[in-house]
Parts: structure tokens; sequence; C-alpha cells
């Protein structure tokens, strides 16, 4: 990374502003027993608008977070909890400050996307402070790139102390005899891969691989007459498109086998 | 007035009970990167593919053992890992309930040996990738399978051996 290389007296770094005790321990008190409605400002320092039409999404019937008194707010002043979305650019850095004095305490500060949590895809460019915590006190992260509006709600459940995050850090050394197998390995590898490759050129990796799956799977099972089960496999098949990709592999196979 | 009452009953409710009941999202929904230890063979294709850089590799300081890295803070569940990854063993699944309170726990991690050059001693490959190359030529016999026992020395010894017998093979024919 171009910032490892440049001696650190050459970088300025902002200082995160810190809670100080009191604060802290008025903050813990509201989470502990939060009988009342949050209200929401949300701070777009810098973001592409993606997590804003998530945070719009979740406040609307479908997903309604209003039912739990979550409400989004116009102004800093009236806000229990700060949502900062996008990467930080330098000239967002002031505002951004400047909201989070203007709040009430205690206030909960939550990092919304991926800008937000670390930065996101803009965490190495030269105009970003990469994300919220670098400059502000963060107490949640929700990353997602938009959060969608179920993963938002989950947000504003943990912040606020009601469920319990599912993620955690996790370290594994993998065993020294772990063994390593070879997909399909009745199908020739070169073979394999050609259907792999076809597959993916018709329909994509994701579609792609569920047919070639099928597909060979089908002529695994059945080694006698392969293009007999192959043709049942299309003949089964109801959607044309998938259809069309089963034919292509058939008739790539047929090329093989002439070959011979 | 009761016809608008009626109506509203048959339409139901549209509201989620998402945080009361698990919410569902359809197939293909990119979510949390899911990395199998087991059929990953630490090649580096998802670390290169990452356009975020969420994924990153790195070798420990006495080079034995190199660390696949996922932060998922910084991951934007794009799926080109899922696309490169040659073992399948990298998957976005449905699972989207990736909120933290503490920035650390967005990481995960995973070690693998790094093998040794037979000839030199010097760290050249992940051991896991080199088995599955082994295992892979030895299954499909004919001329590929011929080199594999090449396979347990690294490129410059590699290199010095194809050398040696270039120049050998020179000094024969020079003599005949």
């Amino acid at each position: 990374m171009l910032a490892d290389n440049i001696p650190p007296q050459l970088q300025w770094k902002p200082d995160p502003i810190t809670l100080d005790a009191k604060v802290a321990e008025a903050k813990k008190k509201l989470l502990e027993s939060i009988k009342r409605s949050v209200y929401v400002y949300r701070v777009d320092c810098g973001g592409c608008n993606g997590c804003e039409i998530e945070i719009f999404a979740t406040i609307t019937a479908v997903f309604d977070a209003e039912r739990f008194g979550i409400k989004v707010v116009p102004s800093p002043r009236h806000a229990d909890m700060l949502l900062y979305t996008g990467a930080m650019t330098r000239s967002m850095r002031e505002p951004a400050i400047r909201a989070y004095h203007a709040a009430p305490d205690p206030k909960i500060v939550m990092s919304y996307g991926a800008c937000g949590c670390t930065g996101g895809i803009f965490h190495d460019n030269y105009c970003v402070w990469g994300g919220t915590d670098p400059i502000l006190p963060v107490d949640v992260y929700v990353p997602g790139c938009p959060p969608t509006p179920p993963a938002t709600i989950f947000g504003f459940a943990c912040a606020l102390g009601i469920l319990d995050q599912k993620l955690h850090a996790s370290h594994h050394v993998a065993p020294a005899d772990d063994q390593t197998f070879v997909a399909f390995p009745a199908i020739p590898y070169k073979v394999r891969t050609s259907f792999e490759r076809e597959a993916r050129r018709m329909s994509g990796y994701y579609f792609g691989k569920k047919i070639v799956d099928e597909f060979m799977l089908t002529i695994s099972k059945d080694k006698e007459d392969v293009f007999g089960a192959i043709d049942r496999l299309i003949g089964n098949e109801t959607d044309a498109r998938k259809r069309a990709v089963f034919m292509d592999l058939r008739a790539l196979l047929m090329s093989k086998v002439v070959k011979g | 007035m009761f016809k608008l009452f009626k109506e509203i009953r048959e339409t139901g409710d549209a509201t989620v009970e998402y945080p009361f009941a698990p919410y569902e999202f359809p197939d293909g929904f990119r979510g949390k990167p899911e990395h199998n230890e087991k059929l990953c063979i630490a090649c580096e294709a998802c670390a290169i593919a990452c356009p975020a850089n969420a994924i990153t590799m790195e070798l420990s300081e006495d080079q034995s053992l190199i660390t696949w890295n996922i932060n998922y803070g910084r991951c934007i569940f794009c799926g080109r890992c899922q696309e490169v990854c040659p073992m399948f063993a990298i998957e976005l699944t449905k699972e989207f309930e990736l909120t933290v309170l503490n920035k650390a726990d967005l990481g995960e991690s995973c070690a693998y040996e790094v093998a040794r050059c037979s000839c030199c001693g010097k760290p050249y490959a992940v051991k896991k990738e080199v088995d599955y190359v082994r295992n892979l030529l030895s299954k499909m016999g004919g001329p590929a399978a011929t080199d594999i026992k090449k396979l347990d020395r690294c490129l410059d010894c590699r290199r010095l051996e194809d050398a040696e017998a270039f120049q050998l093979q020179a000094r024969h024919r020079g003599e005949a």
C-alpha cells in the first residue's frame, strides 16, 4: 500500500473524538433501559447514495422500521442515533464532526455500509479518511454494499442491544494432513473444464455452475448409456434456456467422443 | 366503508415480520461470502480478483504459513471471488446479519502451510496447492504426468535442472 511507504510524519492523521467517562456511562445506562423511540439522523459523508436508498427502503411500509419507533429525523438536534454512510471524504470531515457535536449526549454512532465501516472499495483513495471510525467513536458497524433493509433492521436491533451480533472473529490453521480432492473424478479433467467453461459462457458463473453440476452428475451416474441419460435430462427440462445449455453441452460431449 | 375494510383484510399485511421471523432472500442473493477451508487450496485467485481488497493473503515472518484473510467490513458482495475460485471453495450465502459492535469481529482468517523445495529448502508454494496439482496430474496420466516428480522443487531449482539437462544433451550431441 502506498501509505505504508510514506514516512508517518508526512501523513496527517485525524484525531478521533473520544468519549469522556461521564458520557460513556450515560450511554451505557441509556442502552440498558431504553424505553422510548430512537430517532435517527443520517449523515452522508461521500457515499454513492446506495446506502440512502436502502435506509429509505427500511422506513417504507414493507420493512417499516417505524413500528419499532425508529424514525429518520431531519436535524441532528433531535437525534439519538447518528448514522454515517460513505467513506468520509476530506471535505465531509468537518460537517460530520459538526453533526456529531450538534446531537445531544448520549448518542449512538452507527457506521453504515462497507464505505462507512472501513472505506470499502474506496479505502485507499487519496481523498477519503477510510470510514467513520478514524474521525468519530463508532458503536456499531453495519457492513454491506449496501446493507439490505433486513440487515439495517438487524443493525438497529444490535445497536440498541435487543439482538446479539452473529459474526465473530475467527482464525484457523488448516490441518497439515488436509486432503484435496478433484471434483467429478470419473470425468477426465480436460473434458470437465471444457464443460464448465461452456456452461459459464452460456449462462454466467452462478447458473452455469448449477447447470454443469446437474449435467455432470447425470453423466457420472449413468455410465452405460450416457447419451440416453442426457436426452432424458433434456426431455424432462421445462426451462427452455436451461435446455439450450444442456443441448450445447451434449454437442460438446459428442464432439469429444468423435475425436476420440 | 365496510368495503374498504374488506379490501384491507383481503390484501393482508404488506410488512415483513423480519426481526420476529427469519427473512428469506431469493436464490442467488449475494450475502456473506462463506469460505470452505477444506476445499480451499490457497491459490490466491480470490485475493487477486477482489476489487475492494477485502480478501488478502499474507505470508508469515518465517514464511512457513500463508494466511487467507477476509474483512467483511470491506467486502462489497460482488461475487468475484466465487466466480474465480477454481475449487468452488468460496460461496456467497444468504446470510446477511453481519452487524458487529467491535470492528475486529469483522475479520476471518485461515492459515495454510507453505511447501519447501526438496532441493534448496526455500518456501515456494502452498502445500495444499502442490498436493492438488500432484493429485490432478496423476489422475490425468499421459504426457502431463511425466514431470510429476518435479513438483516438489522450486522454480529456480527446476530451471537449473533443465539447464543442466540441456547442457548434458548438448555435450552428448557434440561428442557424436
